[in-house]
């Protein structure tokens, strides 16, 4: 459990009252007694937002989240193909993947945190460098023993290579070292050669050992021999045929040699060889001596394996490992949370390895990764877990969740949801809907990503909001295109009757594009549908096309899909087509128009407010009554047409 | 899980000074705007983006202590509601860049407690509990109307806290034809000082009726949250009262009827205000002893405490404080 203080003014009354936000939750004082003579003035005034996953902003550790998403994604997809023999090659490969991206942001960060100005943030990264370490550490000795699954002999030599990947000084010592004038009379010597035994590098601490043996003739007799016997150590090599009882017995022979040149002091002059005769014996005294090279319990650990049981089993490794813990720490110290993470790794117990590392780590990033890989090497079933495969899903959704509190990490936060059968789903269904749509851009990233899973209730939600925000800005094609995507049909209706309000006012229509081309869209909404047709109508109009304008115009006005405001310009619109040379309407036509234009007039809606409307009116009048007249001479040209028609 | 270190706040986490008394403080559904309301009888609201902390409106219009802010659903546009000791519920809205109150209710005889929006899927519909016992419901019925709907003496005293139930279509969710609005079944919890919990649910003739009384507390019910949905058939709310105690209800079969409570935790003063996250698998709690825990179930059904957001005891560096008031 993880306390968190937040700085303030100590007060007994005062409570905290929170609120949750999309990926944050603040804090602040308050007072939850409702009383109404509560102080005004607070005792701490600030509100406080905590975030949890900070390390979501970190710009560094952006790098791994992109990489390893990829790798993520990768062998979800890979899944089926994992088969037979090359399936363990292939997710050891996908496991020294994620150690690659782990060493790459270890690195960069290293950089940064040395040329960082300001100590402070130079320590800070440097921090972040050891958790980094660490966590490759643990990540390395569990794709040793869990996917690897490297048996007895080969599995020492796996642990010498992880031992040896995570000290870096001896390489730069062995450069010094060597780089010096008198290689065997530098400062450093001996601790070299002491560190490459440690290390299992006999061959080079051989080199080094002839180098001793040129310098000094007195000793090298001694050095001959200890180098002999460095040759000779055996060793499983990878390929080599020999049997591990072949190993052991071989094994027990040259130990059992080391140990005579000890008993007939072969190295009593020469301390410094002695103590190397000692260590290669796989002496406990010898090697805790050395506590200070070793750096650690582990190391401590390997070399012991290395010098006492070559060929150990990894179901006893973790007797030597808690012994070793012991024997390094000796009592004075206490093991820290890597220790045991560690230790639990040995005794092959990956439930307390995630767990260990779930409270240790302040990010969800490692265990979520690290169990889904387990998971996938289907080990998670066959520990038996009643949770079993659920114990990924919860560690994946945690850290997707995570995720979507940044800005653009999201994205990656959709695809780990994907991966989720349970509830990855509804999960994301829940954080998308929260993501700000702060430009058209992102909208219509996040509307993709909701319809190509068929999220409809989102994908309305959010062209809802959109619109919205677009009738605000007075953006009406966007409200329009977005309220059509969001099948709203209340939406429409309003966005349409804005469109056809600054008609009224304007006597043009914005955005003719989309209204043009609504097609099936078009029957959204009534009111859209009349917005639509009534644009028909104008372009019939423009192309010439009178007959076929004035049959839509007419049933417009009798389909009641126009909107009564609308009558009036509807009918106002007739009069140019009844002025035309030819005759356009025909007289059923003509009597429909004069009792639509009857039925207005007795029905028309008094103006509330005097002034300007008035005028208005009287223009209206004035044209209706021309509308009249139109309609009654139409009527009887129409009438005369059609009766020589049917005569002749 | 970890919270960085609040005394070390980096420049990402925000802390922003305020002269007054806050008694309630809301997010919006995108995390990008704050509302705060207080004793001073204003509501303010904040543009957070980017760590940023930028005043943008400081609403009056309530005659005393505000108690509660609620945001609507974004789809309805930027509105506002907030309740207040001056038996007044006040729902503002932005337009045009600005915010102005939009409509007000004043049907309660007393002090209005707790203001709760339903799920956007239900319309534009407001909760508010009263101390004089009743809940008003009010629905937007466009072009600035809104209706109002009352339920009288819901508790005996006075109700302290709405929080409605989250949408859920009964049966399976089958893409409606656009018009056509789902039957959802719209229910609401809601807690009094009769130590009661209440679950309403709304008929088929628009009435609303009191569905279940879930009983277990033994003093006044401050706050009650329903978890949202993940899509289990399980609902789940969670409970806290004067008691000292905090209980999380779930009900398992889909018809609603029986509500079994666990209880979370004892705790050793008032419980007064408990919330879910988003995906309803935190929950916090705020308590007496000037803490906010955050409870989480672990996958055998027990419900553990991850972590304590505790309020300092006084030992803060001066240079935060300092440099938090040098920003604004």
């Amino acid at each position: 459990m993880r306390e968190v203080l937040i700085p303030g003014v100590n007060s007994k009354k005062k409570q905290m009252c929170f609120d949750w936000g999309p990926g944050e939750m603040l804090v602040c004082e308050t007072s939850f007694n409702k009383k109404e003579e509560s102080e005004t003035k607070p005792g701490c005034p600030f509100i406080y937002i905590i975030r949890k996953d900070i390390d979501v902003y970190s710009q560094i550790l952006r790098k791994l989240f992109n990489e390893s998403h990829g790798i993520f994604v990768g062998l979800q997809r890979i899944e089926e193909e994992l088969t037979g023999k090359s399936r363990k090659a292939q997710l050891v490969r996908v496991s020294k993947n994620y150690r690659s991206v782990i060493r790459a942001c270890m690195e960069e960060m290293h950089q940064v945190a040395i040329a960082a100005k300001d100590p402070a943030i130079g320590r800070q990264f440097s921090s972040q460098v050891s958790i980094l370490s660490a966590m490759e550490l643990i990540w390395n000795l569990c794709e040793i023993l869990f996917i690897e699954v490297a048996p007895a002999g080969a599995l020492l030599l796996h642990l010498l290579d992880w031992v040896r990947l995570h000290v870096c000084e001896v390489d730069s010592l062995l450069a010094d070292v060597l780089g010096s004038e008198n290689p065997s009379k530098h400062d450093s010597f001996w601790k070299l050669v002491t560190i490459l035994v440690l290390q299992g590098r006999l061959d080079e601490a051989r080199q080094m050992l002839s180098k001793e043996a040129d310098a000094s003739p007195s000793s090298a007799g001694m050095c001959r021999i200890l180098g002999d016997l460095m040759r000779t150590m055996p060793v499983l090599s990878p390929g080599n045929t020999q049997t591990l009882t072949e190993l052991e017995l071989k094994w027990q022979h040259w130990h059992e040699e080391c140990e005579r040149h000890l008993q007939d002091s072969t190295f009593a002059s020469s301390p410094h060889l002695e103590s190397l005769c000692k260590i290669m014996l796989g002496d406990e005294a010898a090697l805790l001596e050395q506590k200070e090279l070793l750096n650690n319990w582990y190391h401590f650990l390997v070399t012991r394996l290395l010098y006492s049981h070559p060929t150990v089993k990894p179901i006893d490794l973790h007797l030597y490992a808690q012994s070793s813990l012991d024997l390094f720490l000796g009592g004075e110290s206490s093991p820290e949370p890597l220790d045991n993470i560690l230790l639990a790794a040995f005794e092959f117990d990956i439930h307390q390895v995630i767990k260990e590392c779930s409270i240790a780590l302040s990010n969800w990033w490692f265990v979520a990764h690290l169990t889904d890989l387990l998971d996938h090497c289907k080990l998670l079933q066959s520990h038996n877990l009643y949770f079993g495969s659920n114990m990924r899903e919860f560690l994946l959704l945690e850290y997707a969740s995570g995720l979507f509190a940044h800005h653009s990490l999201w994205q990656l936060g959709v695809d780990y949801f994907d991966y989720c059968p349970e509830l990855g789903r509804v999960s994301l269904e829940l954080h998308i809907e929260r993501i700000p749509l702060s430009t058209e851009q992102k909208a219509l990233k996040v509307l993709r990503i909701c319809e190509q899973r068929q999220m409809t209730e989102q994908v309305r939600s959010i062209c809802k909001i959109l619109a919205m925000n677009a009738v605000r800005n007075n953006r009406l094609g966007s409200a329009l295109s977005w309220s059509i995507r969001a099948k709203d049909a209340a939406f429409a209706t309003l966005v349409s009757d804005r469109f056809l309000k600054d008609y009224c006012e304007r006597g043009s229509f914005s955005d003719l594009d989309l209204i043009d081309n609504l097609g099936p869209a078009m029957m959204l909404s009534d009111r859209l549908t009349f917005l639509g047709k009534y644009r028909e109508f104008h372009r019939f109009y423009g192309e010439k096309r009178l007959t076929d304008a004035a049959s839509l115009l007419l049933s417009l006005m009798t389909s009641q899909i126009a909107p009564r405001s609308f009558w009036v310009i509807l009918l106002i619109d007739a009069l140019p087509l009844l002025e035309e040379k030819e005759v356009v309407f025909s007289a059923e036509q003509t009597y429909e128009l004069m009792r639509c234009l009857e039925d207005f007039a007795s029905r028309r809606p008094v103006w509330r407010e005097p002034g300007v409307q008035r005028i208005q009116e009287d223009v209206e009048n004035t044209k209706l009554e021309m509308l009249r007249l139109a309609l009654a001479r139409n009527l009887g040209r129409a009438i005369i047409k059609e009766g020589s028609l049917e005569g002749s | 899980m970890e919270f960085g270190d609040a005394s070390l706040l980096p420049e990402n986490d925000a802390a922003w000074r305020l002269d007054y008394y806050q008694h309630d403080a809301q997010m919006d559904y995108y995390g990008t705007r704050l509302a705060t309301c207080s004793s001073d009888r204003s509501v303010k609201i904040f543009d957070v983006r980017n760590g940023g902390q930028i005043l943008i409106a400081d609403l009056r219009g309530h005659e005393g202590p505000v108690w509660q802010v609620a945001w609507a659903h974004p789809m309805y546009g930027n509105i506002l509601a907030s309740c207040s000791y001056d038996r007044k519920v006040i729902i503002w809205k932005e337009e045009n860049g600005t915010w102005e109150k939009t409509h007000e209710h004043t049907g309660h005889d007393s002090s209005v407690n707790s203001v709760c929006w339903a799920p956007h899927d239900y319309g534009l519909i407001l909760a508010c509990g009263s101390s004089d016992g009743a809940i008003s419901l009010l629905t937007y019925t466009g072009e600035g109307q809104w209706e109002v709907k009352k339920i009288n003496n819901a508790h005996t005293i006075g109700c302290n806290a709405v929080s409605w139930a989250p949408a859920v279509v009964p049966g399976s969710l089958i893409d409606q034809p656009s018009g056509q609005k789902p039957n959802y079944i719209k229910k609401f919890a809601s807690g009094g000082c009769d130590n009661l919990i209440k679950l309403w649910k709304e008929e088929e003739d628009g009435q609303w009726k009191e569905e279940q009384k879930l009983e277990a507390h033994s003093d006044w019910v401050r706050d009650v949250a329903w978890a949202p949905s993940i899509g289990l058939p399980t609902s789940t709310i969670a409970s806290c009262s004067q008691d000292g105690r905090v209980f999380i209800w779930t009900c398992d079969d889909t018809s609603g009827n029986t509500w079994s409570p666990k209880l979370l935790h004892k705790f050793n003063d008032v419980v007064w205000h408990v919330s879910w996250s988003i995906t309803a698998n935190i929950l916090a709690v705020s308590g007496g002893d000037n803490k906010v825990t955050l409870w989480k179930e672990s996958v055998d059904g027990q419900w553990v405490c991850i972590s304590d957001v505790n309020k300092g005891q006084g030992s803060v560096s001066a240079s935060v404080t300092e440099g938090q008031q040098n920003e604004q």
